[in-house]
C-alpha cells in the first residue's frame, strides 16, 4: 500500500496555521493602512496649523509695526514743528523695538526729520527722497514693503513705508530689523525637532530656528529656491522633500500675504512617521507573536489530531493482520477516543464471530450444513460436554473383509466413495450428525448437538432410509460381482456427549450404553435388517412397523435385551456368498424373514 | 537648535578645554555671563568643560605666548575678550571666539559677517556706530555741552576708528572734543589728571575692558569734577556714570555661550555668522544727575532710557 503524499498532518497543520495567520496578517495590513492615512492626515494638519500660525503671527507683526507708523503721520506738516515730528520719532523708536531708523518725509518728498538707535539723528531739510520707491510706494499704496536686504551682508532689514491718510501728512519711511521676526520663528516648535522657516520671493532666508543662517543668507550661503518651489508646487499639502540642512523632511508652505513672504513648516521625516513606524512595527511584532503562537497552536491540534489516526491506522493493520487482542488506547476526551473505543468493540466482536466461525467449522464435520448454520445462532455451549438423551445409529457392510482381500484397492475405494456419499446424503437430510466412518463403518447420532422433536422417530427414518440407500447400491455392486451387505443398529438412551481431543484435532462423540448398545445390534443385524433397541421401539411402535426378534444376550447388559427389527417394505434380491451372521442371531433373522412380508403392508412411511 | 541633553548623552566622558584670554583683571564681568551662558547649556564646570583662564593685564603682547601655547597644547576653544584677541590674529589651528567694540572685517580676523571663514567667529558690539550716538545723547542730556573730554585706552583694538567717529559726531553737534588716550592701567591715573585739568564740560569714556575694570575710579572722578559722563555699557552707569549707550554685555557674553556651546559640538566658526545686537540701552542713573545738580526732566532722554537708576 503506498502512502498518500500529503499526510493528514501536514493537512491540519497547514489549515490551523492559515487559518489564525491570514486573519492576523489582514488585521494587521488594515490597521497599518488606516493609521497611516490617519498620521497623514494628522501632520497635513499639523503642520497646516503651524505654517498658518507663525504666517499669522508674521503678519501681525508687520501690521503692528505698519500701524504705529501710521500715528506720526496723522498730522500735516506745518513750519518749525520739525522737532514735534522728531519726537515723535523717537518716541516711536523706544515703542517698535524692531525699528532701527525711520524718515519723517513731508508732501514734497523731502526728508525733514530722521531718528535713529545707531545713527545720528538729523533735523530739517534733508536729501530729496521724491523718487525713492519707497515714498512712491507709499503714495501709490497707503503702505509700501520693500525687499529684504542683508546689511553688511548678514543682518536681514526691510523697509516699510507709511502714508499718512492725507497727502499733507507726508510718509514715513522705516528700516526694520528682521532679526526680531526670529523670536517668532524660534518659539514654533513642530513635535519635538520640527521648525518653521520664512523664504522671501528670491528664495532668500528671513527667519528660521537657527538665526546663523539667516545671517549667513545675506552672503547667499543659504539657496532656498529649490524648497520653496517643491513646497509651493504642493498648493497647501504636505510633501516629503529634503530639507535645508539636506535632511528628508515633510513641509507645508503658507504664504505669509501683505509681505509676499512663504512661510515653510517642516516636520523631520524620521518623527513625522515616527508613529507610522511604530504602528508598523506593533503591527510586524504582533504577526511575528501570532505566527510563532498559531505554529504552535497548529502543530499542537494537528499532533492531537494525527496522532490517534495513526495510532488507529496501525491498530487497523494489526487487526487486519489477524491479531485480533490488540487494543487501541486513546485517551483524548472526544470523539476520537469514542472511536477508538468502538474499534475495540469492534475487534472483540471479530474475535467474537471467528471463534464462532471456527466452532461452526468444526461443526460442520458433523452437521448438515442447515445445522450448522443453525448452531451458529445458537448457544456456543453446544459442544461442550453433556449429558443428554441421544439417538445412536450404527451400520455397517456385510462381506466387506472377503470383499478387501479379492478386490483391487481401486475397487475398493471406489466402493468406499459411493457408500460413504450415500450415507452422507442421508444423514444431511434427516439432519443427523455424522460422528465418523470407520472403515465400511458408519456412526451417527441424533438429538446431539442439536436437539430435536422426536428423536426416535428421526433416528428410525433416518436408519430406515440409510438402509434403503446402501441396499440399491449393494444392488449395482451385486451387479458387478460384488457381494456386498449392509445392517443396522439403533438404539436410544442417555449418553455423555461433547469433543474430545486435542488441539487441532477435535471430534464430537458420544459415549456411554446406548453407544455401546446400537454398536453390538448393528453386529447383530443381519444384511438388510435394522435392529431396534426397546427404548426406541417405544417411541415408534406406532408408526413404524417393529417386530421383535427375540431377547438377546448383549455385551455389557446383565440381563438379555428384547430387541426389534424394522419390517422391510422390501425384498433383497441378492444372496450372500457365505453366511455373515453371528450363530446366536440367526434365528432371530429366520424368525425376521417369516413375518417380512406380513409386515411389509404396514410400513406407512 | 541646540540641544545639549543629547550632545552630552553621545560624549559625555568628554571634557572640553576652553581658554579664556583677557587683559582685564578679575573680577572679570564678562567671565561671569560667559559661564552663566555655559551653565545654561547644560555645561558644569570641572565636569565637562574645564576653563583656563589667562590674564595679561593691560599687556596684550603677553598672550602672545599663551597663542603659541594654544597651538601646542589640547585646546577645544579660546575665548577672547577685546584687547586680547589681537595676540590671537596669528592662531589658525583652534577655534577663537571674540568679543569686539570694532569691526573684526576691519581687522582682518572674519572675511565677512555674515561668513567669517576662518577660525575666528564671535560679537561685535557695533562700538564704532554708536560712538557718534553716544555724543548725541551726552549733547541732548546736557545741552550747552561746549567741550567734551573723549577718555580712551589707545591699545583697544578699532580705537582709532571710534576716537575718528566722535571727532566727527562732536564737530557736527558744534563741540570741540578733547582726546585723552592712556595705554595701560597705570597711565589711567596720569590721564585723568589731564582731563581735571582740561575744563571740560562733560567727559565721555570709549567702553573698554581697562576703563570697565576702573569704572568706579573713573565715574566717582567725574562726579568730583561735576563732569557729566557717557559711557558704552550699563555696568558703568552702575557704578555711578550719568548715561550709558550701547551693547548689554552680559547678554552678549551668555550669547557667546551658545556659539561655544556650537562649536564644541563640531560647528565651524568658518560658518557661524559673526552676531550683532540688535537692542541698544539707553541708561540714565538720576542719583548722579542730582549730584551733579542736572535737571533731566525736559530732555528726551528720560522718555527714551530703557532703565533708570533712581
Amino acid at each position: 500500500m503506498t502512502r498518500p503524499r500529503r499526510s493528514l498532518f501536514m493537512k491540519y497543520f497547514v489549515t490551523l496555521f492559515v487559518a489564525v495567520v491570514a486573519p492576523l496578517l489582514l488585521g494587521s495590513a488594515v490597521e497599518a493602512w488606516f493609521s497611516f492615512r490617519d498620521n497623514r492626515i494628522d501632520l497635513n494638519e499639523r503642520l497646516q496649523v503651524e505654517a498658518r500660525s507663525a504666517a499669522d503671527r508674521i503678519q501681525a507683526f508687520t501690521d503692528g509695526i505698519r500701524d504705529q507708523l501710521g500715528w506720526v503721520v496723522q498730522f500735516p506738516w506745518s513750519q518749525g514743528e520739525d522737532d514735534r515730528h522728531r519726537i515723535d520719532g523717537l518716541r516711536l523708536l523706544q515703542q517698535v523695538p524692531a525699528i532701527v531708523s525711520l524718515s519723517l518725509v513731508d508732501p514734497n518728498g523731502t526728508e525733514r526729520v530722521f531718528v535713529s538707535r545707531v545713527s545720528m539723528n538729523r533735523t530739517g531739510r534733508g536729501a530729496d527722497m521724491s523718487a525713492d520707491p519707497a515714498v512712491l510706494g507709499a503714495r501709490a499704496n497707503k503702505v509700501w514693503y520693500g525687499p529684504v536686504h542683508y546689511q553688511r551682508d548678514s543682518e536681514p532689514y526691510m523697509r516699510i513705508a507709511v502714508a499718512g491718510n492725507r497727502a499733507a501728512a507726508g510718509i514715513v519711511v522705516a528700516d526694520i530689523n528682521l532679526k526680531l521676526i526670529w523670536d517668532i520663528i524660534a518659539r514654533i516648535k513642530i513635535g519635538d525637532t520640527g521648525h518653521a522657516l520664512v523664504v522671501d520671493d528670491s528664495g532668500r532666508l528671513i527667519a528660521h530656528p537657527d538665526i546663523s543662517l539667516v545671517l549667513r543668507s545675506g552672503a547667499g550661503a543659504v539657496d532656498l529656491n529649490r524648497l520653496k518651489s517643491v513646497v509651493n508646487a504642493a498648493e497647501g499639502s504636505a510633501v516629503s522633500t529634503t530639507g535645508e540642512d539636506g535632511k528628508p523632511v515633510v513641509a507645508l508652505s503658507v504664504r505669509a500675504a501683505n509681505v509676499g513672504w512663504t512661510v515653510i513648516a517642516e516636520q523631520p521625516v524620521e518623527e513625522a512617521f515616527e508613529s507610522i513606524r511604530a504602528a508598523l512595527w506593533r503591527s510586524l511584532m504582533l504577526i511575528a507573536i501570532g505566527i510563532v503562537f498559531a505554529s504552535g497552536l497548529a502543530y499542537w491540534r494537528a499532533c492531537r489530531m494525527w496522532g490517534p489516526i495513526r495510532q488507529l491506522e496501525a491498530g487497523v493493520e494489526r487487526i487486519g493482520m489477524g491479531q485480533l487482542d490488540h487494543r487501541i488506547t486513546i485517551q483524548s476526551h472526544d470523539e476520537l477516543e469514542q472511536l477508538a473505543i468502538r474499534f475495540n468493540q469492534m475487534a472483540e466482536e471479530l474475535a467474537v464471530s471467528q471463534q464462532k466461525s471456527q466452532r461452526i467449522n468444526r461443526l460442520k464435520q458433523f452437521l448438515a450444513p442447515q445445522v450448522a448454520e443453525l448452531v451458529e445462532h445458537s448457544d456456543p455451549r453446544l459442544l461442550d460436554g453433556q449429558r443428554r438423551e441421544v439417538v445412536a445409529i450404527f451400520g455397517d457392510l456385510r462381506g466387506f473383509t472377503a470383499f478387501t482381500a479379492r478386490a483391487e484397492p481401486d475397487a475398493i475405494m471406489a466402493v468406499l466413495r459411493e457408500y460413504y456419499e450415500a450415507i452422507g446424503a442421508v444423514t444431511a437430510r434427516h439432519e443427523g450428525t455424522l460422528i465418523r466412518f470407520d472403515g465400511d463403518g458408519v456412526m451417527v447420532l441424533i438429538n446431539a448437538p442439536v436437539t430435536c422433536d422426536k428423536p426416535a422417530h428421526r433416528g428410525i427414518r433416518l436408519a430406515i432410509d440409510m438402509q434403503a440407500a446402501v441396499q440399491s447400491l449393494a444392488s449395482t455392486w451385486y451387479a458387478d460381482g460384488c457381494a456386498l451387505g449392509f445392517g443396522v443398529g439403533i438404539a436410544m438412551g442417555p449418553a455423555t456427549v461433547g469433543t474430545l481431543g486435542y488441539q487441532g484435532r477435535l471430534d464430537y462423540t458420544a459415549i456411554g450404553n446406548v453407544i455401546n448398545l446400537a454398536s453390538r445390534l448393528c453386529s447383530l443385524a443381519d444384511d438388510g435388517q435394522i435392529l431396534v433397541d426397546p427404548v426406541v421401539t417405544e417411541h415408534v411402535q406406532d408408526s413404524i412397523a417393529l417386530a421383535s426378534v427375540g431377547e438377546q444376550p448383549i455385551k455389557g447388559y446383565d440381563r438379555d435385551l428384547e430387541v426389534f427389527a424394522v419390517v422391510r417394505r422390501y425384498a433383497t434380491t441378492r444372496r450372500l456368498g457365505h453366511p455373515f451372521v453371528p450363530g446366536h442371531a440367526r434365528s432371530a433373522a429366520a424368525e425376521r424373514d417369516r413375518t417380512e412380508l406380513q409386515l411389509a403392508e404396514t410400513d406407512a412411511d | 537648535m541646540a540641544c545639549p541633553a543629547a550632545a552630552f548623552a553621545q560624549d559625555a566622558a568628554r571634557v572640553y578645554r576652553i581658554y579664556w584670554l583677557s587683559t582685564q583683571a578679575q573680577p572679570d564681568p564678562f567671565l561671569e555671563g560667559f559661564r552663566e551662558g555655559l551653565r545654561a547649556r547644560g555645561y558644569v564646570e570641572g565636569r565637562n568643560v574645564v576653563l583656563e583662564l589667562h590674564y595679561a593685564i593691560g599687556n596684550p603682547q603677553a598672550l602672545r605666548e599663551v597663542a603659541t601655547e594654544l597651538r601646542r597644547g589640547k585646546v577645544d576653544l579660546a575665548v577672547s575678550s577685546g584687547p586680547a584677541t589681537r595676540a590671537m590674529t596669528t592662531v589658525a589651528e583652534v577655534p577663537v571666539l571674540f568679543a569686539l567694540s570694532g569691526d573684526p572685517v576691519e581687522l582682518g580676523l572674519v572675511k565677512s559677517l555674515g561668513q567669517p571663514g576662518g577660525n575666528f567667529t564671535g560679537s561685535t558690539f557695533l562700538s564704532l556706530e554708536l560712538a557718534g550716538k553716544r555724543v548725541e545723547l551726552l549733547k541732548e542730556a546736557f545741552p550747552n555741552l561746549r567741550k567734551l573730554a573723549v577718555l580712551s585706552n589707545a591699545n583697544h583694538p578699532g580705537e582709532q576708528s571710534e576716537w575718528r567717529a566722535t571727532k566727527e559726531a562732536a564737530k557736527k553737534l558744534g563741540i570741540a572734543p578733547l582726546y585723552v588716550p592712556f595705554a595701560g592701567g597705570n597711565e589711567l591715573d596720569g590721564a585723568l589728571t589731564l582731563v581735571g585739568d582740561a575744563h571740560a564740560d562733560a567727559l565721555l569714556v570709549f567702553p573698554d575692558v581697562l576703563t570697565m575694570v576702573h569704572r568706579k575710579k573713573i565715574t566717582d572722578f567725574a562726579i568730583a569734577h561735576r563732569l557729566p559722563s557717557m559711557f558704552g555699557w550699563s555696568e558703568y552707569c552702575d557704578a555711578g556714570g550719568l548715561l550709558s549707550y550701547g551693547a548689554n554685555q552680559r547678554a552678549t557674553y551668555f550669547w557667546l555661550a551658545t556659539y561655544a556651546d556650537r562649536i564644541l559640538r563640531g560647528e565651524k566658526p568658518a560658518g557661524l555668522p559673526v552676531f550683532q545686537p540688535t537692542k541698544f540701552e539707553l541708561i540714565v542713573n538720576l542719583r548722579t544727575a542730582e549730584q551733579l545738580g542736572l535737571d533731566l526732566d525736559k530732555s528726551s532722554i528720560l522718555f527714551r532710557a530703557n532703565r533708570v537708576i533712581e
